[in-house]
């Protein structure tokens, strides 16, 4: 009988079979680079090589393991998913061990993570010196990251299209619901992989009509569309200065941040709820403002030099932040500190849940100020009877409480992440900053505080404990941190 | 295929997760978001909150490109409306679920398929109907009917005087190749046996058969035929005015029922049936009304726990035939393994039902849900298909299944070793649920 069957406390063999499952993937995305290492004619196809083998080797192994049952409960699927990150990280790090990079396993390990959740935040140094086929790799982690690795199994693995691909669907999607696209859970993950491939594709054709040669526009693509933000060379604004090409990035930067399911959507035909939408509303607003503080700030402060500066360059740097990528201006540490406080306030926001960015999502402030109007009026009129109207829709109270919980633990995590890195040495206000930056998956680097110079700087410890904190910020607190509940763990 | 479910109450729900398992597009519509939370994030399916009889919850949920369209909300009013829509706005074949028996009747039902409503269900005259034929049957535990009659399929419990105990099933005392053991149930796992198998007892044996050998089998099983002419129902439910309405004039029906209004009511509406007034938990009633007297004891009320309990009470007093009407899915199995006849289960009459409507469209596939863990299921046998190329005994099956039966050109015949299988034939094969599409495999 189904209701008696004896279920294992944890389905290790159907765990251990995804992952493996999930590697083989990643082995398969580690053709791209070996393939740009054949063209530039660089020593690190063979090191990429070795990797692809390995990760492949070890995926086969996990895939030939025969699970008694395919059950997978919820814990399973928490476990999942933390799990799957974590290893997929220490897979995707192999390569910047072997492929001339010279970096430490802490270095590596944090530049794969960083690239995984689309922090961009990086620990090399001189990216010149970088071989092509890394350069490649960080952006592909990234991409891969982007939408999530576990919504591409789910996508083309059908043996996930049941009951426990769901529970892994909601455990890596980010946003309080989930939107589902089509009945079944893969046909909803093709589609948001469908939108993303296709916006990823438009946008790297865009990207190789101007200067930007072809190698330099699938990178800045993939990254892009991720809103992740590694680049290509050490100063990377410098072939921002071209109008068109940072025309393109903000635009798809923006798009990155949008809700994938809305695209889909008006992709279908479905104009209606993309007007309905109060997050995009919401978006778009948050970024008109940014831009005219941004810009008032800039004009206040004499920076104006040309038309540029008033217009495109705080507009870039309004949702670049916003949307999680954490591109930055050149002359953005002349911009003050009233640009860096009304970056904060953009970092914590990030943009629409289910996408690619990071952050607390917007969604989720919308529900906690229209909650917190309700309140006030209250105040005034004990006896009315509220609710919080998203999307033209009244929310149930137990999402506002989910809402207010996230919030509360985002706070914790946050203080908890910056209070450690100040023990290990850090300065006060980088650490809070950089735990802030890391959480929301922005991955600004330290100049702006003033501690100078890329992540490399942050003493070997930090970059394990930014390194958790980013992965606890992409998959959304829970998913992480209930692991570490010892509730979780009682039979 | 794209299935729309409107209402996600007990049938509903439970529709939606068994067609979910089986690889459906499913989308469940319910007015009310807390019903629909737990199952959105459990199975995989799409839910949809909105009023189930809206032009516009309809369209938003693409209805123009449905294959099929359930409404099992409890009115039966809304669910003939909402289905009416749905027909209109383009959904190929719609059920809906309804209550009265009016609609049942050929001529009515012409009208209702007019305004869109191709295929109704009415879950308590189905469950009235096995009532019947569990008391008609009343040696088996489980009777079931393919084809119209020509294969039977029986579930019987055997008690420790059957001659087919503690043997090898190669080596049951049989001549002949009347009939096949598809599946044994024993505590709570099910079956499928082999020739090393053995029948133990108080194991439930499914046998599969062909009219001519119900004798047979009843004979190994040690039963004996009995007439039931008195029936005690207790708990006035719907099934319960269903199962009298309709049966009346077979049976000596009394009716026990602890509500004064609703056995005036009865009393109004059924003139020939007995109604008692009073608390069929209580002996006392159950001595009052001469329960020793009677075949057959209904438990039907609203109460799956009240009605095992009260059929054991009368097993105790000595009726041979007691049926419990067990609603919640978990005491199923549990009431199976306790000495009650025949268990009834609206829930899964009702989607059983819904199942063979969606398999008759998917081309001539039809499954009787019978089987709490296995499956029983009518293949048809494509054209040079696996199953074909050799006699079944030099075929090398896989375990887990059994070819019971075969019907060619409307004939019925049981498999045996010999039997060679062609294309265009319809096979019924047993298997453990999840493994039909493996089987499957064979067959196209």
């Amino acid at each position: 009988m189904p209701f008696f069957r004896h279920k294992s406390f944890i389905n290790v063999r159907m765990l251990l079979r995804v992952i493996g499952w999930l590697l083989l993937i990643l082995a398969l995305f580690m053709i791209a680079p070996c393939v740009t290492g054949l063209i530039y004619g660089e020593h690190s196809t063979f090191g990429f090589l070795a990797c692809m083998g390995v990760t492949a080797g070890c995926g086969m192994c996990m895939v030939s393991l025969r699970p008694k049952s395919r059950e997978m409960g919820k814990r399973e699927a928490i476990l999942l998913t933390a799990l799957t990150w974590v290893i997929l990280s220490l897979f995707g790090m192999l390569p910047f061990l072997v492929c001339g990079t010279h970096l430490s396993v802490t270095d590596a390990f944090f530049e794969t993570m960083s690239g995984f959740t689309t922090t961009g935040a990086t620990v090399l140094n001189s990216l010149s010196d970088v071989p092509h086929s890394i350069l490649l790799w960080r952006c592909v982690v990234q991409w891969i990251g982007g939408l999530g690795i576990i919504l591409f199994t789910l996508a083309v693995v059908p043996m996930l299209n049941y009951q426990g691909g769901m529970q892994l669907f909601n455990a890596e999607v980010t946003g309080i619901t989930h939107d589902k696209l089509r009945p079944r859970v893969s046909y909803t993950a093709q589609g948001l992989w469908l939108v993303y491939i296709c916006l990823t594709t438009l946008l790297v054709v865009l990207l190789s009509f101007s200067e930007m040669d072809f190698f330099d526009a699938v990178c800045y693509g993939l990254s892009t569309m991720s809103t992740g933000g590694f680049s290509n060379s050490d100063m990377p604004v410098v072939e921002m200065d071209n109008l068109y090409i940072k025309t393109l990035l903000l635009v798809f930067m923006f798009l990155g941040g949008v809700n994938f399911a809305l695209l889909y959507k008006t992709v279908r035909g479905d104009g209606k709820s993309v007007l309905k939408n109060d997050a995009l509303k919401w978006y778009v607003g948050i970024i008109l403002v940014c831009y005219l503080l941004l810009t008032l700030n800039v004009v206040m402060r004499g920076l104006v030099r040309d038309a540029s500066d008033v217009t495109i360059d705080p507009l870039f740097q309004a949702v670049s932040i916003l949307s999680s990528t954490g591109l930055t201006e050149p002359d953005f540490s002349d911009w003050g500190p009233v640009a860096v406080i009304v970056l904060i306030v953009m970092m914590v926001m990030g943009a629409c849940a289910g996408s690619t960015s990071g952050g607390a999502k917007i969604d989720r402030f919308i529900i906690l100020f229209k909650f917190l109007k309700n309140e006030f009026f209250k105040m005034m009129h004990p006896s009315a009877v509220t609710t919080v109207c998203i999307n033209g829709k009244g929310t149930p109270n137990t999402i506002v409480m989910k809402t207010l919980a996230f919030l509360f633990l985002y706070i914790i995590v946050i203080m908890a992440g910056g209070t450690i890195l100040v023990l290990d040495g850090m300065p006060l206000k980088d650490s809070f900053f950089v735990c802030l930056s890391s959480i929301s998956n922005t991955g600004l680097g330290t100049d702006i505080t003033g501690l100078g110079g890329n992540y490399a700087m942050v003493p070997g410890f930090c970059k394990w404990v930014l390194s958790f904190i980013m992965l606890v910020g992409r998959l959304e607190l829970y998913t992480v941190l209930l692991i570490f509940v010892p509730s979780f763990w009682k039979k | 295929m794209k299935i729309v479910i409107a209402g996600a109450g007990e049938v509903g729900t439970h529709l939606a997760k068994m067609l979910s398992n089986e690889d459906q597009d499913i989308i469940l519509i319910d007015s009310d978001q807390s019903r629909l939370d737990v199952i959105d994030s459990n199975y995989n399916l799409m839910t949809w909150n909105g009023s189930t009889s809206s032009f516009e919850s309809m369209r938003d949920v693409g209805i123009a490109n449905t294959d099929l369209f359930i409404a099992v909300t409890p009115y039966e009013t809304r669910n003939i409306t909402s289905c009416c829509i749905a027909k209109n706005l383009g959904a190929k074949k719609t059920v809906a679920r309804i209550d009265n028996n009016e609609f049942l009747i050929p001529e009515n039902g012409e009208i209702l398929k007019k305004m869109g409503a191709d295929f109704l269900i009415y879950p308590e005259d189905i469950a009235a109907d096995q009532i019947a034929l569990a008391l008609a049957h009343n040696w088996a535990r489980y009777w079931g009917e393919l084809h119209n009659g020509k294969l039977l399929m029986i579930g019987v419990k055997c008690h420790q005087d059957s001659p087919l105990l503690d043997h090898k099933l190669k080596d049951l005392p049989v001549t002949g190749h009347d009939f096949h053991v598809l599946a044994i149930k024993r505590n709570n796992e099910t079956i499928i046996p082999g020739g090393n198998d053995e029948i133990r007892r108080d194991d439930i044996v499914y046998f599969i058969t062909t009219p001519p050998y119900i004798q047979e089998v009843r004979d190994l099983c040690n039963k004996r035929k009995r007439v039931i002419k008195k029936a005690l129902i207790m708990g006035g439910s719907r099934i319960a005015m269903r199962f009298a309405s309709q049966y009346h004039d077979k049976f000596h029906i009394k009716i026990i029922d602890n509500n004064r209004e609703n056995c005036e009511n009865m009393a109004t509406a059924l003139p020939d049936c007995e109604i008692v007034c009073g608390d069929g938990r209580d002996i006392e009633v159950l001595r009052e009304n001469n329960i020793y007297q009677y075949d057959a004891f209904l438990a039907l009320t609203d109460y799956s726990e009240t009605n095992i309990l009260s059929c054991l009470t009368a097993k105790e007093f000595g009726v041979p035939k007691t049926v419990a009407d067990v609603e919640n899915l978990q005491f199923v199995s549990q009431a199976e393994n306790l000495n009650i006849g025949t268990i009834i289960n609206k829930k899964l009459l009702a989607s059983s039902h819904i199942f063979k409507i969606l398999l008759d469209a998917d081309e001539g596939n039809a499954k009787c849900l019978a089987l709490a863990d296995a499956e029983v299921a009518e293949l048809a046998v494509k054209e040079g298909a696996k199953i074909t190329k050799a006699p079944v005994k030099d075929l090398h099956l896989p375990f887990g299944m059994t070819l019971a039966a075969v019907v060619r050109d409307e004939e019925c015949s049981l498999v045996s070793g010999m039997t060679h299988i062609q294309g265009g034939d319809y096979v019924v094969v047993v298997c453990l649920t999840g493994t039909i599409s493996k089987i499957e495999k064979w067959f196209n």
